[in-house]
């Protein structure tokens, strides 16, 4: 029989499901109203993301000079928070690419939400390298494009310029992969659309997929080496984001551990930003069957590993630095200068967040419970903005010439700006949660004979 | 190469002597044009074709046609030179020698003048007193300054010059009639035209007399060389001919007696072949000379007097005292090393005292010092305690009829101002000849606008036989009139000041010489005749016992002059209020420096908030019968224990509200020093300091190096701790590998410049001459306390710590946390090194790499330069400088009331650099080596068809500096200094390890330390 | 020859395979077949050939590639070789080093979307096409196949009500 499973393993598709109650189950939100909560938490969401504008336009109004920097520290949230959602935007597509390639069908549930997430916060992402430049109005000059006094061309040696090529790439071959993938989802909601309204938007957004065999096999073609060629790329974006530091010459920046050590990092806060949306949605858009304790004890187990690495990331580094006996070495973000000097908190909180909270979930009764991998997934989070604040703030605050040392703190409009990617990013997902089909359900039909809950049991007694 | 190329007109010219070609030489046509054929007879003209009518038809359609024409592209306004100035060439600068002489400050000066606006003062190196100190170099933006008098006032309401002359002239007139008593209040006057001029006016005038007033007295010395010497004048000295100094309380390096000698001392604190000069340094407050001695012994200013008797009786009497405390240890064995050096030794003090400072002098005759010279006097500081008192009771009786204020502002400065103002009002006519609205003017009746020294006539001795010129360099600004003018008129002449200076020279002064020399020159030196000094023996012992009955207190106040701020008459100078104290690097500010066990003993703190910045705790002072209140407190490393000290020229009123800052520490200038109580109230006071961290973390290897002067005998290479690597198993220096192919930059002028911290003594000169170079913008003191301070280039200040890296380890806490935070406590008593630290125009720029719009990269001759218009502000350059030495536009500096300084007012504008752009909002800059002036010169050689000569090129900040401690020059030029330089053995490169292999170089500091 | 078309529903992915499978034993013409998901071994039973949309992408990698390449060099070397930071800006193979992070990501670029291009030229979806699914439900549960026939309507229907389908319809196509 095809659609054999091993008895095994745990059903992905709870509840007895026949492929049209799937159909039914995903296109509920869309059809259905949006209750209170939904208008509340999106009101929040919004009010959030209408300050944060107000603090963007401030901002390149007056000059960079309403920010907390400094002429020692030119950087500190600005790109904290750039490289904290570019890294919360590797967990999509992870899941959906390299999941793929390891034949891994519980992210048939989730990959949709999580690709969804992975493109609203790079769109927070790549607005902090724009407005952190003095002179917005000429960010365009980054492209590769000649200036009007002729060949000016850009500085193709900048890890800056490197990063504008990885993110738009990232983006915009996320976007693609994304989208491609919502043509036979949008085609069943069209399918099934009774306002005509609904009808038109969604054939539109469909464009006129059929689904006939040929769609189908160049669809899985193509599906395959996206992944492929995607999973290569979601490494190199974090990746080339970390030799923003490590190709520098500041010490705690000029680290040649980076590149992994930011990669795995990237997915470890990735994984948690997926935790806490699809623990709250699975709730919301009761999609309790096809989320289940599994999906979430599984992406708990990519957290531990993904945290492990950071972990002894932190402890080489420390070490490295400690073992050099330099006196420039002292003081870097992971060192016995940082955890005393003025920013021990900073540091404690990168410690306790990342490394100590997260190997709880070692213990299966909690990495299965629902509201501790909420509450670990938050702080997490927090855990990882620290790293960077640290990465910029600490190693920046302490350089080589001791006469350059310094401090920073923030303005409200640093914090304004912050709150406001916040709103931008939860008005786009919640936006998102209520127009667009949440689960990948044609893939989610393809694996329901094999490990739907209803099927396994029926094969199993007989 | 200059041009004597030959144009050929025609193919004539080839044949050798061509009658065409002689032809052409004399006329224009070879043959004759026949006009009088045609215009000669009226038949043939009536019959040509075109009429006269036709004619001007034409003529009129063709300007009608030509004028359309012109019609087409950009109309642009532009204000022509109607009759352009012969002197005066758009985009050249000229250079005006003058002379700055304002009571304080005493220079012979450079004016770079561009279109007929002074907009920098440089040192005037061919003249004798050509040291420009920072206060000199900003003065060109007091001319500028908005807040300056625009006319003469009468009881505050402004009036014209001629109801001023009448008023004033009745007045005085009815003086004389009833025989009363006209004073003139000057400062120190050095001007040999200005004093005759008041002695006609007593000649005339009958009933005058004349009192010199130092807001800063050097009354003590005056006396005392008038009581040995018989002539009221500073003494000389060289210190290039000390082997050893010993200073109790002489800030020789900074205001001490006029200044000035710092040129002299860099000369022995370079070590040539094994020797250079030992300098030990008594004083309370850390002061820039005590930063640079070798031995700094810190003692309240009470133990200094009793020190200075030690020394006497150890020198001249030969009577060393015994007693175990380590202050005497330190007094005999300075005694022992001016023994030793005899005549080669120089004992100063700047204790406020005349007995003290008779001691000093006849110590320094005893050992027949060659450093000091009491023939040849310097003139600049005339003013008479005595005197002052006495003048202050008399107008108290009212028996003065009339006081004349002119370049003093005792109003202010006086210990007792307000009795003085009190005592102004019995007056029956005051008048004050002032700049600025100042105490003094609003307390006087009539208020005489004078003109900034670089709109005036005038003349200076500085020093015997030393005569220089002030000579205005642009038309007044306003409706000034000199004094001196003012003089002329009340004398009833018709004669202008300049006439009347040029006769005085050429009668007393020229000898037949041209005035027009000495105009260029600015200065003009008479041999003086080595007459014989002639000695009072004067009661040594007397003056001994005197000072002996000095008691002290437990906490000692002292007032001293900063570097910036100096007497406070550029107080509304925005560039001297932001620039940052040598010492404490602290701008916008004065401040009660107290020692840290006082400041505990007191319950007194400075605290590092969140950002960085500092805040401290504030105090009221009382002494001297006066309490100032709020007065913050800053706790200086170095600070003797049981003194206290507060800087000069601070609170003034009449300000703009962002320079009145401070508090006003005149009522404590008076005597050698004041018994303070302080207490604490509520309240915080906010500094702006640059730099927050002080000592050097145990990184002196690769940052300042410096060594005792036997190690640099011994083994003098030593100290190069330039990491090694190893290249084809070899082990070699960083600048030998390289990751990839050099660019080739032996080719052509490769730009280097040297920094000698030896001879650096910290004195910010250079910070202010970059700032006027540069047209770099004042940021105010918020933006200075939240770390975004613009200046180009900066003087680091590193204290010793008490907790190196050895004891660390002998105590076992080294690499712990409580190790750090000791390391990080600056000592009770500091070494002091200083570095000034620019750009260091690496050739492997880490900013360059990283910028995205390739903003900034390497040019030829190995500037690292900086595209302004390119730069998009990523500021990523800035993070990845090692040197920390970029500075971004974080708001529009300009035209912004947010920042009313100098670039928010027409007048202030005026002082702008033309040849550098003014930096937009959100764009980095940072040093340029002065790109536009090295251009410059390149291009003058070029046209002159030369090469450029060596110390040719210049820098704002090596063109500045008083000692030659900055040295700029091509290093492609091995004939050049700066290449001679780069070769010696004390040169390094700063954090060499980092690899960036800078254009700038330093040359370490080495310290004659005699332990005895 | 008449092109009506034959369209067969059927509710279950396996009978759908099955008679895919007897129609073309049955040497039936099987136009198209339209399904909600992709069912595996369903165009192995139709018979279509592979496709090679994978190799197209590689196609475009390269030139992704190369492209970059000229780029690069062109940007930084030929037209305006600058010194930045002592970088080697006279030789594209000294400096390539640093231009390694921009080579990968324009390879990817290229590759990704003009391949993703091609995939919806050659299925002809993009804005404003109209779908060609005969039956709504086709994109929900059920699953339909278009077989051609001519004037064996009955027989042909019988043969497909056997194979399991629900519903039968004729179309003109």
């Amino acid at each position: 029989m095809s659609h054999y499973e091993a008895p095994i393993r745990e059903p992905l598709i709870l509840g007895d499901k026949s492929y049209h109650d799937i159909s039914n189950d995903i296109a509920a939100p869309i059809e259905g109203k949006a209750n209170t909560w939904w208008w509340v938490v999106f009101s929040i969401a919004l009010v959030a993301f209408l300050w944060g504008v107000g603090a963007i336009a401030y901002t390149i109004g007056t000059g960079i000079g309403v920010w907390g920097l400094n002429n020692k520290i030119n950087w500190a949230w600005d790109i904290t928070n750039f490289v904290w959602w570019v890294g919360i935007g590797h967990a999509g597509t992870l899941i959906s690419a390299v999941l793929l390639l390891f034949r891994q069908k519980w992210r048939m549930g989730i990959n949709r939400s999580a690709e969804a997430m992975t493109i609203f916060a790079v769109i927070q992402a790549a607005i902090f390298p724009v407005i952190h430049m003095g002179r917005v109005w000429n960010a365009y000059w980054v492209m590769p494009i000649p200036n009007q006094f002729g060949s000016l061309w850009t500085n193709f040696n900048s890890p800056l310029l490197w990063d504008v090529f990885a993110i738009s790439t990232y983006l915009s071959v996320s976007l693609v992969f994304w989208y491609t993938g919502l043509l036979p989802d949008f085609a069943m909601i069209r399918d099934r659309a009774t306002k005509p309204f609904q009808k038109k938007i969604y054939s539109l957004l469909s464009f006129g997929w059929s689904g006939t065999a040929k769609d189908w096999q160049r669809f899985e073609e193509v599906s395959l080496v996206l992944a492929g060629l995607a999973t290569p790329l979601v490494l190199s974006v974090h990746t080339i984001v970390s030799f923003d530091f490590a190709t520098s010459v500041i010490p705690g920046w000029h680290s040649t551990v980076y590149p992994p050590y930011f990669v795995a990092g990237a997915v470890f806060s990735g994984f948690a930003m997926v935790q806490t949306l699809l623990i709250i949605m699975r709730k919301v858009s009761n999609l309790e069957h096809y989320i289940t304790r599994l999906h979430i004890e599984n992406m708990n187990k990519v957290i531990l590993v993904t945290g492990g690495i950071v972990m002894v990331a932190y402890l080489s580094e420390f070490f490295v630095g400690w073992y050099s006996g330099s006196s420039y070495e002292d003081f870097t973000y992971l060192s016995i200068g940082a955890a005393t000097g003025p920013y021990w908190w900073a540091f404690w909180a990168l410690i306790l967040c990342n490394g100590v909270f997260p190997q709880l979930l070692w213990i299966k009764k909690l990495r299965t419970n629902f509201t501790v991998s909420f509450i670990m997934s938050i702080i997490i989070n927090i855990g990882m903005w620290f790293e960077r604040f640290d990465i910029i703030v600490i190693n920046l605050s302490r350089g080589h010439l001791p006469s350059t040392w310094t401090q920073f703190e923030p303005t409200f409009v640093d914090i304004g700006i912050y709150i406001g990617t916040i709103g931008f990013f939860f008005v786009l997902f919640l936006l998102y949660a209520r127009t667009f089909p949440v689960v990948a359900q044609a893939e989610v039909k393809s694996i329901l004979k094999s490990s739907g809950d209803g099927y396994k049991r029926a094969r199993d007694n007989k | 190469m200059a041009s004597n190329k030959k144009y050929w007109k025609s193919v004539e010219e080839l044949k050798e002597n061509s009658s065409i070609v002689e032809k052409l030489k004399q006329k224009e046509f070879v043959e004759e044009i026949p006009t009088d054929q045609f215009l000669g007879d009226k038949d043939s003209l009536d019959s040509s074709a075109t009429s006269r009518r036709d004619f001007l038809k034409y003529v009129g359609f063709s300007t009608a046609v030509a004028s359309l024409a012109a019609c087409e592209g950009p109309v642009t306004k532009s204000i022509p030179f109607v009759i352009k100035p012969d002197d005066v060439t758009p985009g050249i600068a000229d250079y005006f020698a003058t002379t700055i002489a304002d009571g304080y400050d005493f220079a012979n000066v450079l004016v770079k003048v561009r279109e007929g606006r002074p907009i920098k003062i440089e040192p005037n190196k061919e003249s004798s007193n050509g040291s420009a100190n920072a206060r000199v170099q900003a003065s060109v933006l007091s001319l500028y300054d908005n807040n300056r008098l625009k006319g003469p006032k009468a009881k505050g309401e402004s009036i014209s010059w001629n109801k001023f002359d009448s008023e004033v002239g009745a007045k005085l007139n009815e003086l004389k009639e009833n025989g009363e008593k006209i004073v003139f209040l000057t400062g120190t006057c050095a001007s040999p035209s200005t004093k005759s001029l008041v002695n006609k006016f007593s000649e005339q005038y009958g009933n005058v007399d004349h009192v010199v007033y130092d807001a800063i007295s050097e009354s003590a010395v005056l006396d005392a060389m008038k009581e040995m010497y018989g002539k009221r004048a500073l003494p000389d000295y060289d210190f290039a001919k000390a082997d050893v100094i010993v200073s109790v309380g002489a800030d020789f390096l900074g205001d001490w007696q006029g200044g000035g000698f710092s040129a002299g001392y860099a000369k022995g604190r370079v070590p040539k072949n094994g020797k250079m000069s030992h300098h030990i340094q008594f004083e309370s407050n850390m002061s820039l000379t005590g930063a640079n001695a070798d031995k700094r012994v810190m003692i309240k200013p009470s133990e200094q007097v009793n020190a200075l008797i030690k020394l006497y009786q150890a020198i001249v009497s030969g009577v060393a005292t015994r007693e175990m405390s380590p202050l005497n240890t330190a007094v005999q064995n300075a005694a022992k090393q001016i023994k030793a050096a005899g005549g080669n030794a120089v004992l100063v003090t700047g204790i406020q005292d005349k007995n003290a400072q008779l001691l000093a002098l006849q110590i320094n005759k005893a050992i027949q010092s060659k450093v000091i010279d009491v023939a040849n006097t310097r003139n600049i500081r005339h003013g008479d305690d005595v005197k002052v008192a006495q003048l202050i009771t008399d107008m108290k009786a009212g028996k003065i009829g009339a006081l004349i204020t002119h370049n003093t502002n005792p109003a202010y400065t006086l210990p007792n101002a307000k009795e003085f103002i009190e005592a102004l009002k019995k007056t029956k006519l005051s008048v004050s000849f002032a700049m600025n609205d100042n105490e003094t003017a609003s307390a006087s009746e009539y208020v005489a606008a004078i003109p900034h020294y670089l709109e005036s006539w005038n003349d200076v001795l500085i020093k015997k036989g030393q005569y220089s010129l002030t000579q205005p360099t642009i038309h007044k600004l306003s409706d000034t009139r000199q004094f001196q003018e003012t003089l002329l008129i009340w004398l009833g002449s018709d004669e202008a000041y300049y006439d009347y200076l040029k006769g005085m020279w050429n009668n007393n002064v020229l000898g037949g010489k041209s005035w027009n020399k000495a105009l260029h020159d600015g200065t003009f030196t008479v041999p003086v005749a080595n007459d014989e000094i002639v000695t009072n023996d004067i009661d040594i012992s007397a003056a001994g016992s005197a000072l002996s009955k000095i008691k002290g207190s437990d906490l000692e106040l002292t007032v001293y002059t900063k570097a910036g701020m100096g007497d406070g008459q550029q107080a509304n100078n925005p560039w001297l209020q932001e620039l940052p104290d040598p010492i404490t690097r602290t701008t916008w500010d004065n401040y009660l420096l107290i020692s840290r066990i006082d400041a505990e003993r007191l319950g007194l703190e400075n605290r590092t908030i969140d950002n960085g910045a500092l805040n401290g705790d504030v105090v009221n002072v009382i002494a001297n019968g006066v309490t100032i209140e709020n007065v913050p407190v800053y706790i200086q490393p170095g600070q003797a224990p049981g003194s206290v000290a507060l800087a000069l020229g601070y609170g003034l009123e009449g300000l703009q509200k962002e320079m009145s800052i401070g508090v006003n520490a005149y009522p404590f200038a008076n005597g050698i020093f004041q018994n303070a109580s302080i207490e604490k109230v509520s309240g915080e006071h906010k500094f702006a300091c640059v730099q927050l961290q002080h000592t050097i973390m145990g990184r002196e290897d690769e940052i300042t190096k410096e060594m005792s002067l036997a190690d640099y005998v011994s083994r003098p290479k030593d100290w190069s701790t330039a990491p090694k690597f190893s290249l084809d198993h070899q082990e070699v220096t960083q600048d030998k590998v390289d990751l990839w192919e050099k660019f080739d930059d032996t080719l052509g002028t490769k730009f280097n410049l040297a920094i000698d911290l030896a001879t650096c003594t910290g004195c910010a000169a250079c910070v202010v001459a970059c700032h006027a170079e540069n047209n770099v913008p004042v940021v105010g003191k918020h933006e200075i306390r939240v770390g975004r301070d613009m200046h180009w280039m900066r003087i680091d200040r590193y204290y010793s710590s008490d907790m190196t890296v050895e004891r660390g380890k002998e105590e076992g806490s080294f690499g712990t946390g409580e190790f750090f935070n000791a390391q990080i406590q600056p000592s009770d008593a500091p070494d002091v090194s200083f570095q000034p630290v620019m750009c260091q125009h690496c050739n492997h720029a880490p900013c360059e790499t990283v910028c995205p719009v390739a903003a900034t990269s390497h040019g030829t001759q190995g500037q690292n330069q900086m595209a302004y218009n390119r730069c998009v502000g990523t500021r990523y350059c800035a993070n990845n400088c090692p040197y920390r030495v970029r500075r971004f536009n974080w708001f529009k500096y300009f035209d912004n009331n947010e920042f009313d300084f100098n670039m928010n007012n027409d007048l202030g504008r005026m002082v702008l650099n033309p040849d550098v752009v003014v930096r937009s909002r959100g764009v980095m800059e940072k040093c340029s080596m002065c790109i536009q002036m090295t251009q410059l010169t390149i291009l003058n050689a070029k046209k002159e068809g030369r090469p450029v000569a060596d110390g040719e090129f210049q820098t704002a900040c090596s063109n500045a500096c008083p000692t030659d401690a900055i040295v700029f020059g091509d290093v492609n030029d091995t004939k050049s200094k700066v290449s001679k330089l780069e070769k010696e053995d004390r040169s390094f490169k700063l954090l060499d390890f980092v690899g960036t292999k800078p254009n700038v170089f330093y040359q370490l500091k080495v310290k004659n330390i005699k332990e005895a | 020859m008449s092109n009506k078309v034959i369209q067969a529903m059927y509710d279950d992915d396996d009978v759908l395979l099955k008679a895919v499978k007897q129609t073309r034993e049955a040497n039936h013409q099987i136009e198209e077949v339209y399904t909600p998901f992709p069912v595996h071994g369903l165009e192995k039973a139709m018979g279509l050939k592979g496709t090679r949309i994978a190799i197209t992408s590689f196609i475009y990698g390269v030139i992704g590639f190369s492209f970059s390449i000229w780029m690069l060099n062109y940007m930084m070397i030929v037209d305006w070789p600058q010194n930045i930071g002592g970088k080697p800006s006279f030789s594209f193979a000294e400096n390539m080093p640093a231009f390694v992070p921009i080579m990968f990501e324009m390879t990817v670029f290229f590759a990704a979307h003009l391949m993703v291009i091609t995939f919806y030229m050659r299925s002809k979806i993009w804005p404003f096409q109209t779908a060609s699914n005969p039956d709504p439900r086709t994109t929900d549960d059920k699953f339909v196949m278009e077989v051609s026939m001519d004037d064996n309507e009955d027989q042909l229907s019988d043969f497909l009500k056997q194979t399991g389908a629900i519903e039968l319809k004729v179309t003109e196509k």
